[in-house]
Formats: structure tokens, C-alpha cells, sequence
């Protein structure tokens, strides 16, 4: 015990200069969002280790929300007012992000959301909340727009979760269509975790539509495909919004993922500087491919702790800090912009991938493509 | 009635404790966990007066905090008619939906009637993921802007603090332990308890069962919905899952079955173990006092291996707490105290 | 006609696998008496075991059945004895609350070990399929299931009819004090009861692992499933508990093109209710007293 005393004074008059940034996560580690939850805390993991590495003295404060949106502010609560953060990156759903996002403007503690969809999060004109990933509308419009670039659809039909990222992700997506004349011949939302889609998806083929718009924001996507080629299920192209479908596990069902057109915050082929690193890093640690909630994690925690650190762990500094910055990183060009009705939202560069020989491949905006896409979807086999 | 009057007393000071403590503790964290203590008691003790006295074991309740929080919220959010007015036609709502929900599961007995209750609160779930119109669905009701409280044209709160929550929340708590206090002290709680402890015995006795089990519905139900509107307008925010959801029944049935049914103190007991213990497991508070008190090291495998699991872990805690307390203190920690009490006094 | 038949096949198929996991509740609480909550997580604990099996030996989920039937017989036989055992004669909502502690205790462990991540079972027929003709077509490994599910209630008819182990459990069922002043060992009919519906449901989670998913808090959504169905079919009775599956297969199925996917659960629940009220014996139950 003493001996650890001892060090501690050691280094604290060794470094006076070095302050600790001391920043709150709020996640869902637990519940029934801690599937996702999982891929947050993986990435803010890598980015302390990265932060420590270079220097920082980086003071985490976990925090556990079970995706409650009463939790999530009791954690932001004690964050605020009893640990004294200087920023917290998280919560990770809307729910929670909703509830939290009003405190953290309350106690004047900058809020950096990583990866929640809801668009009002940051429509609200909160100065103290930003917002790493694209919002939910986004999904809709670049998935529409590359299905519209590469064919001439007349057809649509939506099949989606429903939870709140289905239920918007799909409304946003039907508004987008009806400016861009097409016909919606279905409009199907399920209770996720069911066995059986069959009748459904029977019943949208009896539809005969150009287009398939799915939303799963989990392994619902595989049983969907999966069932899909069952009934024969035969559109131009399969459009799959949210992470369901952009997880490594879907693209190595190879007899039902091939050419499925999905979109994503992030993948790490991109070439934004770190993103590939990062992906092989995040792969040696936690055995598994990153997610891109990892990757906003990730990056998240890496610019608050910067800010964080620039201001002093000042809360007000840090917050004009994020307001002013510019950054680029693993998810490319960062800034946090006020634009079409949104404060402090991350305009972020949405990427269009298919499934090629079992591997994601970036098919839009152009800048990123890394291979030609497929269209329209091949038959069955 | 010495004993009386001491306990009164002490029921006073408690009380007067109680009231001063925003007055002192100006940390919104504390004040927070005092309010999210009031709303589990609150929850608690409503069930406490259909599950508790009369003995009809609802799994569903869970449907009239929802119909409460979302009649509330969508008032306030679509009407802008202030919480303090939809309050009330969240509970006139309630009473309607009890009597319907009652219609139902009291044709039914034990196993069936708890399987009922939970259908019922499982449709009710669903109708709100599906009446998208009405309650916009699964993306929920977001309503943060609280209109300020005024009493003609001057502003009592503009609920910019926790404070004014603290003190509805504390007028809520004693609201409806006066209320299990009256209806215990009743010929209201005599009947409750009798269709309790034997319903074809009291039916014999002339004992109205499907009456008074509808009057214990409803005080219970309109007292939860009470609870559900306090949360929807202090969190700001409700969608299905978070109201309406099986696991908010279970919570509230938890509360009581710790604490100790059918008596005034047991929900009270009950939330004061619950909502700080599953908080500090939350978040790793734990951890942090053993290594605060010197038992284990930050830094040691120990330490290391807490902070890393037991934040993960504090679900499996909860589960195997309540494996605990039903497999050893079935009649919860009230019947366990009194257990302990009788004996001395019977040693003595 | 083609979306109405796909409907009605897939749906019968489905139903198979619910039924396998009713007949497993219905066992237990017609002993019993008891609820179990935690039927749904025992379902979870059996698709790990076979996910586990799967990927650490090679062995396919369908014949690893052999292994994992027996494996949660014993798991069931353990969580009897030493848990619900102590509960048999306390009130209903302590047994409930109890096996839901149960419950979260397996889920939360099993998150711990595995992580919360989905896990997929991808065997080399998970997405192969049989045309039956007419545009309709029939999964192959849902059809292996359904194939391997009525083996399994067949098998456990003859066992509750004609052996006398079967024939003490239907007698403990019906009657708990009867039958032990018949001489009846009651707790050692339970400990039976209840390995047998768990591995039941650990077979049901071995068999939809190649066309589902796996994660720790999958049980819940099977839980109010087996209650469902236990109930339409009379709480107790195996073959109301197989005709209950299969209706909730079919319901489900047609309701969702019929009516509104959305709405389908809900039309379940109601149809739940309505058979408690009218007909509280459940649909093959006798009287119930």
C-alpha cells in the first residue's frame, strides 16, 4: 500500500503539468441493447489504450445505462454534478441520447453522441450536444439514391423493425421516395427476434417490386435474406439499412448476402488515414471485425480527449473546442456543423457498399469505391 | 399508546428530515436518487394495495403506468395542455381501462389471472408500437419543454431544478401511503384481506368479491398511473418498451416482494435496497469503496477484475438477490424483520 | 393461393419447433404447478450448448441433439432439486419471481462467458430449400426439425403412456396428493418433470439454432410463447400443448399477410384471452379443478 503511495507521489511531482482528462462514457453494457453496446465500449477501449500511448492521462469513468432512459440520467447525473467529467462520449441509443442530451445542456457538460440515429437529437438547438454519426435520414436518402444511379426502379417495398430506428429510418425513407416517383407496393414492419418472415416476404413477392428496402438492426437481416431465397424473392436489388446488414457475420452467409446493396457510417477499406489500422488493430484485440459504432466510439473518444485535454478539462473550452474543431481520422472529416435545422451534427459522409465475393466493397460516393457495383441482383441460384 | 405516539413522532421527524433535505444537499445527483427512490416507492405501494392486500398477484401493471405516462405525455406533447391538468385524464383514463383489464382476469384465479395480466399489458405494449397516429409508435414521445407552474399569474416553479420534482415526488410517496394507511384501517382493508386470505370463505360471508377486487384495482391502478405520469414528465420522454414493457411489471412487483407485502413499510423497505443497491452496482460504485477502504487495490488483479465485471455482472447480482430473498425470506425483509422481532420478544 | 399456402406450410413448420417448446412447459407446470419463467432462458441455454458443440467439435445440431438432450435433462433435474423444489407450496408469484431470478442468472452468465454478441450457426443447409411446386417452398432445415420435433413427441407419448415412470408422472399430474398416497416417490416425479421439459426446450433451442440466432436474452420472446401456448392447448395436457404450437405457427403466419405483421402478436394474445375466458380448460384440457 505504501509502496503504491509512494509511486503515485513520484509521479505526481515528476509531472505537474500533466493533468488528467477525466471524461464519462455512458453505454448500454448490459440489457437488451448490449449486443451493440458491446462494439462502443470495444472502441472506446482501443482509443484509451491509443490515448495512454501517446501520453494522455486519460481518467474514464464507465458508466452503465441497461438502455434505460432513466439510467442513462442517473449516469449522466453523477457524471455531471459528482464526477466532475470534463465531456462524456455515449449514451449509445436515441432513447437514452434523447433523455441525456437535455441534461448535458443543463450542467453546460459537453455531450459527444457516438452512434444514435434519431434525427431530433440534435434538431433541438442544444449547444452543448454534438453528434459523430449521420442521423437516421441519411440511410434512406444515399441507399435510394444509389439504387436510382445504378437502375431504372419503379417499385418499392419496405420491410423494417419495429423499433424506433426502423420505424423512422423506413418513414424518412418513404418521404424520400414518393419525391423521387417511385411506387410503394409494401409496407411490412415485424417484431424483431421472430422466427418467421416467410409469409411475409411471400407476400411482397407477390407484389413483384423493383426494390426491397429492409431495416434489421440486428441478425434479423440473415433470417430475412435467408427466407428471402427461400420464397424466391426476386427484386433488382436488396437495399439493407442498419447494422444488421454490414456486420461480418452477414457477408460470410455467402449463399444469401452476395450483391446485398447496405450502407454504413464507416468500413475499414475506406481511406480515411487510420481506418484500415484500426480495423486490424480492433480485430487483433477483441477477435472479432469492428463495427461502425466501434469506429465512432473510437473516434469519439479520441476527440474529446484531445479537446479535452487542449481546454484543461475546462467544460465551457472543451465545448467551444469541439465547436471550432476540425479533425480527420478514422471516420474521415469531422466537424461539428449547424445545417438544414441541425446544431452541432457531424455531416457525415454516409458510404454505399455491396457484397461482391463475400467481401463489403465500397460502391458509393465515387471517391471511396473500391469496386464496380452489381445490378441488378442476380437470380437465385 | 405510548407506542403509538413514539411512532408517530418518529414518523414526524423522518418526515420533517425528509422535507429539509433540499435545503442542504444541493448535489442534483442526490436529489435525483432521492427521486427515483420516491418513484419506486410510489410503484411499489400501488401494486402493494391489489397484490399485497387483496392478494390478486398483477404481472401487468406495467399497463397503467404506460396508460398514465403516455395519456400525460401525448397531452402535453400534441394539446400542449400542461402535465398538472393530463395528470387527471391520465387517471380517468386508467379507471376505465382497469375496469375493462378487471372484466377480464378476475373471471380468473392464480396462475391464469398473473398469464392474463401480463396478455393484457403485452397488447396494450403492442397497441402503442401500432397506433402510430396516436402515440408515434416505437420513436416514442420526446416532451423535455415543461411549462412553468403558475397559480394566478405568479410563477411557483418553472421546474428548471430537481427541487420541485423532489417535493412532487415526496407529496406523491406520503399521497399513497395514506391511502394503503386508510384502506389497511378500513372495513375496505378488512374485506380486501379476506378475499385474500379465502375468497370462497368470504363470498360465503356476503363479501362482494368481484366488487371490492374492482375497488382494489382501481386504487391501485389509478395510484401506478399517478407514478407513470410523474416519470413521463420527469424524464421527458416515454415509448413503448420503457413504460409498458414486461419488465417495468416485474420491477414493480419486485419491489414489494423484497420489501414485504401487505404491510404500509415493505415497498418503502424494499425500494431503499433496491434502487441504491442496483444503482452502486451500476456504476461500479462498489468497486470504487473497496478500493476507496483500502481492501482491495486499483491497480491488482482483484481490482482490475471488479472494475471490468462488476458494472457487467450487477444483472446476475440482482437475479441471484431475488433467487435469495424468495428461497430465504419468502414473505420478504418486513416478514423477516417481524419473524426476528416475534422471537426475541418470545425469548424475552 | 401461393402466399396463402407458403403461410399455412411455413407456419406448420414453425409451430413444430413452438409446440416441442409448449410440451416442455406444459410438462412442468402439470406436475408442478409452477410457472417457469425461466423457460425461455433454459431454450438459450441449449442453443449455446449446441452452438458450443458445434463449433468446438464439428458436430451438426441435429445430431447433437443426442448430446444436448440429455445434457439439459440433467441441468433441469438440478435446477428442481435444488431451487423449485423449496418453492412447490408458496404463493404463485414467488414461484414466478424465483425462476425469473433463475432466469436472469443463466442469461447474465451466459453474457458474461460469451459475450452478448449474436452468435450464428451456419450450417451447410441453413439457407437451402425444397420446391415443392405451385411457387412454394419449403426450408430444408426447418423441414429436418419439423421431422426430428414429431419424432421427439411421438417418442415422449409412448413414454408417458406406457412406461410407468410416465404413467407415475400423468398420475402426479393429476392429482399431486393421490398420487403420493399411491405411493408415488412425487419428488422424484418432479425432478423428471422438470429435466424432461427443460430438455424439451433445450432440444427446441438445439433445433432452430441453423435458422436463427443466438444471444443471451433470446429466451424472453419464447417464454410468452410457451405460456401462450400451454394455455391454448390446457395447462397440462402434451397434446394440447401440440396442437396449440402449430396454431400459433399458422396464426402467426396468416395473420401477418391477413392482417398486419405489426398487429400479429397482438392477434395472438387476444386469441389467449379469449381462451381463458371461455374455454379456461384450453382447447384438449379436461375440467380443471
Amino acid at each position: 500500500m505504501r509502496k503504491h503511495l509512494l509511486a503515485l507521489g513520484v509521479t505526481l511531482t515528476l509531472s505537474p503539468g500533466l493533468m488528467a482528462q477525466k471524461i464519462g462514457v455512458i453505454n448500454s453494457m448490459s440489457g437488451p441493447e448490449a449486443p451493440i453496446g458491446e462494439n462502443i465500449t470495444n472502441g472506446i477501449k482501443l482509443a484509451e489504450e491509443d490515448l495512454k500511448k501517446k501520453g494522455f492521462n486519460l481518467q474514464l469513468v464507465w458508466e452503465d445505462d441497461t438502455g434505460k432512459p432513466q439510467i442513462s440520467m442517473s449516469a449522466m447525473e453523477k457524471l455531471a454534478t459528482r464526477d466532475n467529467v470534463a465531456g462524456v462520449v455515449g449514451p449509445y441509443t436515441s432513447a437514452c441520447s434523447n433523455a441525456v442530451a437535455k441534461l448535458a445542456e443543463k450542467y453546460r457538460v459537453p455531450l459527444l453522441i457516438p452512434a444514435a440515429a434519431k434525427e431530433e437529437i440534435t434538431r433541438q438547438g442544444l449547444k452543448h450536444v454534438f453528434r459523430m454519426n449521420a442521423p437516421a435520414d441519411k440511410y434512406a436518402s444515399s441507399l435510394i439514391d444509389a439504387a436510382l444511379s445504378l437502375g431504372k426502379p419503379k417499385t418499392i417495398a419496405f420491410v423494417y423493425e419495429n423499433t424506433d430506428f426502423g420505424t423512422s429510418t423506413s418513414k424518412t425513407a418513404k418521404d424520400y421516395v414518393a419525391t423521387k416517383g417511385l411506387q410503394v407496393v409494401a409496407d411490412v414492419s415485424y417484431a424483431k427476434g421472430s422466427a418467421d418472415y416467410r409469409s411475409n416476404l411471400a407476400q411482397i413477392k407477390s407484389k413483384n417490386p423493383d426494390l426491397v428496402f429492409m431495416v434489421s438492426y440486428v441478425a434479423d437481416a440473415i433470417l430475412l435474406m435467408r427466407q428471402s431465397k427461400e420464397v424466391g424473392l426476386q427484386p433488382q436489388a436488396f437495399l439493407g439499412a442498419g447494422a444488421g446488414f454490414t456486420t461480418t457475420e452477414f457477408a460470410k452467409e455467402k449463399a444469401i448476402s452476395e450483391a446485398v446493396v447496405s450502407c454504413t457510417q464507416w468500413t475499414d477499406d475506406v481511406s480515411w488515414p487510420g481506418a484500415k489500422d484500426f480495423g486490424q488493430r480492433y480485430k487483433a484485440k477483441f477477435g472479432k471485425e469492428p463495427t461502425y459504432h466501434a469506429a465512432c466510439a473510437y473516434a469519439s473518444m479520441v476527440i474529446m480527449a484531445e479537446t479535452a485535454k487542449n481546454a484543461g478539462g475546462d467544460r465551457a473550452k472543451t465545448r467551444d473546442g469541439l465547436k471550432a474543431g476540425k479533425w480527420n481520422g478514422i471516420m474521415g472529416e469531422v466537424k461539428f456543423a449547424d445545417y438544414d435545422g441541425f446544431t452541432n451534427q457531424n455531416n457525415h459522409q454516409m458510404l454505399v457498399q455491396q457484397i461482391l465475393s463475400g467481401n463489403y466493397e465500397t460502391i458509393l460516393p465515387a471517391q471511396f469505391a473500391t469496386k464496380k457495383a452489381l445490378y441488378p441482383f442476380p437470380k437465385w441460384k | 399508546m405510548n407506542k403509538t405516539l413514539l411512532k408517530s413522532l418518529l414518523a414526524l421527524i423522518g418526515l420533517a428530515f425528509l422535507l429539509v433535505i433540499p435545503r442542504f444537499v444541493d448535489s442534483p445527483y442526490a436529489l435525483h436518487m432521492m427521486i427515483l427512490l420516491f418513484l419506486s416507492v410510489m410503484m411499489g405501494q400501488s401494486w402493494n394495495i391489489l397484490g399485497g392486500y387483496a392478494g390478486q398477484h398483477s404481472v401487468g401493471h406495467a399497463a397503467y403506468f404506460g396508460v398514465g405516462a403516455y395519456t400525460t405525455m401525448m397531452l402535453m406533447h400534441t394539446k400542449q395542455i400542461a402535465p398538472w391538468i393530463g395528470v387527471w385524464a391520465g387517471m380517468a383514463l386508467v379507471i376505465v381501462v382497469a375496469l375493462a383489464i378487471g372484466s377480464i382476469c378476475f373471471r380468473l384465479r392464480g396462475p391464469y389471472f398473473v398469464l392474463a395480466s401480463i396478455a393484457v399489458a403485452e397488447i396494450l405494449r403492442l397497441s402503442a408500437i401500432n397506433l402510430t397516429t396516436l402515440t408515434n409508435g416505437a420513436e416514442g414521445i420526446l416532451a423535455t419543454e415543461l411549462p412553468a407552474f403558475k397559480i394566478g399569474g405568479t410563477v411557483v416553479t418553472d421546474f428548471l431544478t430537481k427541487v420541485p420534482f423532489y417535493y412532487i415526488g415526496l407529496f406523491l410517496v406520503l399521497l399513497t401511503i395514506v391511502v394503503t394507511y386508510l384502506v389497511q384501517h378500513s372495513k375496505l382493508g378488512y374485506f380486501f384481506q379476506a378475499i385474500r386470505e379465502d375468497q370462497d370463505a368470504a363470498h360465503s360471508l356476503g363479501i362482494s368479491i368481484s366488487l371490492y377486487k374492482n375497488i382494489a384495482l382501481v386504487i391501485s391502478a389509478v395510484l401506478t398511473s399517478l407514478a407513470g405520469s410523474f416519470y413521463g414528465i420527469y424524464v421527458g420522454f416515454v415509448d413503448p418498451p420503457t413504460v409498458l414493457g414486461l419488465d417495468v411489471s416485474v420491477q414493480i412487483m419486485l419491489i414489494c416482494i423484497i420489501g414485504g407485502m401487505g404491510t404500509i413499510w415493505g415497498p418503502v423497505l424494499g425500494s431503499l435496497i433496491l434502487v441504491p443497491l442496483s444503482e452502486a452496482l451500476r456504476s461500479n460504485m462498489i468497486t470504487e469503496a473497496l478500493v476507496k477502504v483500502g481492501l482491495v487495490s486499483a491497480d491488482s488483479r482483484v481490482g482490475l477484475f471488479l472494475k471490468e465485471n462488476l458494472s457487467h455482472a450487477h444483472v446476475l447480482l440482482y437475479g441471484i438477490l431475488v433467487v435469495l430473498v424468495i428461497l430465504f425470506m419468502p414473505d420478504g425483509l418486513m416478514g423477516f424483520v417481524n419473524k426476528l422481532m416475534r422471537r426475541k420478544r418470545e425469548a424475552v | 393461393m401461393a402466399v396463402f399456402m407458403q403461410s399455412l406450410i411455413s407456419g406448420i413448420l414453425i409451430g413444430g419447433v413452438y409446440a416441442l417448446i409448449g410440451i416442455g412447459l406444459t410438462l412442468i407446470f402439470g406436475v408442478m404447478r409452477v410457472i417457469n419463467f425461466a423457460h425461455g432462458d433454459i431454450l438459450m441455454v441449449g442453443m449455446y450448448l449446441t452452438y458450443i458443440i458445434f463449433t468446438m467439435l464439428g458436430i451438426d445440431p441435429f445430431v447433437s441433439v443426442l448430446i444436448t438432450f440429455p445434457l439439459m435433462f440433467l441441468f433441469g433435474g438440478f435446477l428442481q432439486k435444488v431451487f423449485i423444489n423449496r418453492v412447490l407450496n408458496a404463493l404463485a408469484q414467488n414461484q414466478i419471481l424465483l425462476t425469473i431470478g433463475l432466469g436472469l442468472i443463466m442469461s447474465n452468465t451466459v453474457m458474461l462467458i460469451f459475450t452478448s454478441d449474436y452468435k450464428i450457426l451456419t450450417t451447410t443447409y441453413s439457407s437451402s430449400t425444397i420446391q415443392v411446386g405451385g411457387g412454394v417452398s419449403v426450408s430444408t432445415p426447418l423441414l429436418i426439425s419439423f421431422l426430428i420435433t414429431s419424432a421427439i413427441t411421438a417418442a415422449l407419448y409412448w413414454f408417458l403412456l406406457k412406461t410407468d415412470t410416465g404413467q407415475a408422472i400423468r398420475a402426479t399430474a393429476q392429482d399431486r396428493d393421490a398420487a403420493q398416497l399411491m405411493g408415488i416417490n412425487v419428488k422424484r416425479m418432479s425432478i423428471i418433470a422438470f429435466g424432461l421439459g427443460s430438455a424439451l426446450a433445450g432440444t427446441a433451442g438445439a433445433l432452430i439454432s441453423p435458422t436463427y440466432y443466438i444471444f443471451p436474452q433470446v429466451g424472453g420472446v419464447f417464454t410468452l410463447k410457451a405460456f401462450v401456448i400451454t394455455v391454448l392447448g390446457g395447462m397440462g395436457s402434451v397434446v394440447g400443448a401440440t396442437l396449440g404450437g402449430i396454431l400459433i405457427g399458422i396464426t402467426e403466419s396468416l395473420g401477418a399477410v391477413y392482417i398486419s405483421s405489426g398487429w400479429k402478436d397482438v392477434i395472438v394474445f387476444v386469441l389467449f384471452l379469449l381462451v381463458l375466458l371461455f374455454k379456461p380448460s384450453g382447447l384438449m384440457g379436461k375440467s380443471r379443478t
